[in-house]
């Protein structure tokens, strides 16, 4: 554990000691904050429901730019032959960077909690709702990262592993779109697929147990496969 | 006793043969020099070694551990300094070496001691504050050294540690090594021979991925004095031009320098023919330098 939290310490560091995360952050922050006040305005509702739906659009776009360096650029540096020859598993080096990323999305989401106390102070929103739709795209976010640590473990490509990212999260996204072409398990499994179906749910105050299922498995799937990619390099 | 045994590794990628059929062993506290030109299959049976790349055949034992069932415990044995120093640039050096041994499980409490101590031998102290980025490329070698020996690895395997480094450089890199044979086993490639012969007891020369020398030093140049039809003399006549006892040590340094490139050359004539010995630039080497002075 303390070798996790010796890499996760270290990605940090990184992330941080360079102006991209801030630039980042700000960007992001000030993004979802007009988009905020506009759908506020639009609806007049005291709901963040359609944010939470912005909010994952949004991710589709900001996530890959994140976590496309986390493997690509310890392999373009060489830093990634220091890694794999040192006393670490392919999971401890993965958990390590995953956990990471994690922290900074978690801050980038925490500080968007300031809505729902605007959103309080002109009206009485339902708590319960707004939690399950953060619980939602915290989800949903673990999983985009999930996706881009796997697509960069591929490549020592930063482009690479972004357009790879998109291309994955562009499909999950729209996967829903397509179901008008399709009819009976097809229609079904396009349905399951998409991201945009089960975050829908969490952004209604609705936690079912498919939904967190489906962003858990999604989760661990891509972890594993991630795991597996670097033991392959490692003994290839 | 044997630190490292490797029992006929090959290694395969593709069609491509980079190693064939090597096996030697080392024994502990000896210093190695791994000599051969670029492409020979030095890297990647260091690779293979340090558990990074998995043998076609063959296998590896480091302190009695098979690599290919024990890679995890094997790992906290070696250290590592591959060709180009894996350094991350936006750290200082202290924080990069402190997470150099919290990945390789130094405990909390050793660690300020090992941060320390290993600070101090790779001359580190002055700069410990410093982001590596903005480091000569001296320094940087160090702290690639220093990340390697942080966690006391029994085995030390350096990949070129003195290549693209200034005569300087050199110096302070091979007495860092140098001091290391006390506590720990050194297998180091180079191409600059005379470097090697300073601080090597040992040779092992790999030509197109097989061993084709695995001797000590000393019966090397002894056993090629007589075969190499190599005019040295001249060569080193013409070098050395006074008669004190440093020159001297000078003369005898210079004119083993010397046939150990020609017993290089000699394994690798198709890319330097013999014919062309005269014109072999002989690498700088300072007056009285000796492995005592390191």
């Amino acid at each position: 554990m303390n070798k996790i939290i010796a890499l996760t310490k270290k990605e940090l560091h990184s992330y941080f000691s360079s102006p991209v995360a801030y630039i980042i952050l700000i960007a992001c922050l000030l993004l979802f904050n007009v988009l905020f006040f506009m759908l506020i305005e639009q609806n007049r509702e005291v709901s963040l429901r359609d944010i939470f739906q912005v909010m994952e659009f949004m991710f589709i776009f900001i996530i890959p730019l994140l976590t496309m360096k986390l493997f690509a650029e310890e392999k373009a540096n060489g830093t990634m032959e220091f890694l794999l020859t040192a006393p670490l598993t392919p999971s401890m080096i993965v958990l390590g960077k995953y956990f990471s990323m994690l922290i900074f999305y978690s801050l980038l989401i925490s500080i968007t909690g300031i809505y729902y106390f605007i959103v309080e102070y002109y009206g009485n929103p339902d708590p319960y709702s707004i939690l399950s739709g953060y619980v939602g795209i915290w989800l949903e976010g673990a999983l985009f990262i999930a996706i881009g640590l796997l697509t960069s473990s591929w490549t020592r490509n930063q482009i690479i592993a972004a357009m790879t990212s998109y291309l994955i999260l562009f499909s999950l996204y729209f996967s829903i779109s397509f179901t008008k072409y399709f009819t009976g398990f097809a229609e079904n499994f396009l349905i399951q697929l998409s991201t945009r179906s089960h975050l829908e749910n969490f952004a209604m105050g609705i936690i079912t147990a498919s939904d967190v299922v489906y962003y858990l498995a999604g989760i661990v799937l891509c972890l594993v496969l991630t795991g597996l990619s670097i033991n392959h390099r490692l003994w290839q | 006793m044997s630190i490292l045994t490797v029992e006929h590794i090959s290694k395969n990628f593709g069609a491509l043969q980079a190693v064939d059929n090597v096996s030697f062993e080392i024994n502990q506290g000896d210093i190695v020099g791994f000599l051969g030109k670029n492409g020979a299959g030095k890297t990647t049976l260091m690779r293979m070694i340090t558990a990074f790349l998995a043998p076609s055949s063959g296998r590896i034992f480091i302190d009695g551990d098979d690599i290919t069932k024990h890679s995890l415990t094997i790992r906290k044995k070696i250290g590592y300094l591959p060709e180009n120093p894996p350094l991350y640039t936006n750290m200082t050096v202290l924080q990069y070496v402190k997470f150099a041994a919290e990945i390789k499980g130094v405990t909390a409490k050793k660690q300020a001691v090992q941060l320390a101590k290993v600070l101090e031998d790779c001359q580190l102290e002055q700069v410990k504050h410093k982001t590596i980025s903005t480091l000569s490329k001296g320094y940087k070698q160090r702290v690639g050294i220093a990340q390697a020996i942080i966690h006391e690895p029994k085995l030390l395997i350096l990949d070129e540690p003195t290549s693209g480094l200034d005569p300087m450089q050199v110096q302070q890199v091979l007495a860092l090594i140098n001091n290391q044979k006390e506590q720990r086993t050194v297998l180091l490639s180079t191409h600059t021979l005379p470097e090697i012969e300073k601080i090597a007891q040992r040779i092992l020369m790999i030509k197109s991925g097989q061993l084709i020398i695995d001797q000590s030093l000393k019966t090397l140049l002894k056993g090629t004095d007589q075969q190499a039809n190599i005019d040295s003399d001249n060569l080193v006549k013409g070098n050395i031009n006074t008669a004190d006892e440093n020159s001297a040590k000078d003369e005898n340094s210079q004119a083993q320098a010397l046939t150990l490139e020609q017993i290089f050359f000699n394994h690798h004539q198709e890319s330097a023919p013999l014919s062309s010995k005269k014109t072999i630039q002989t690498p700088i080497q300072t007056p009285n330098q000796n492995v005592s002075n390191y």
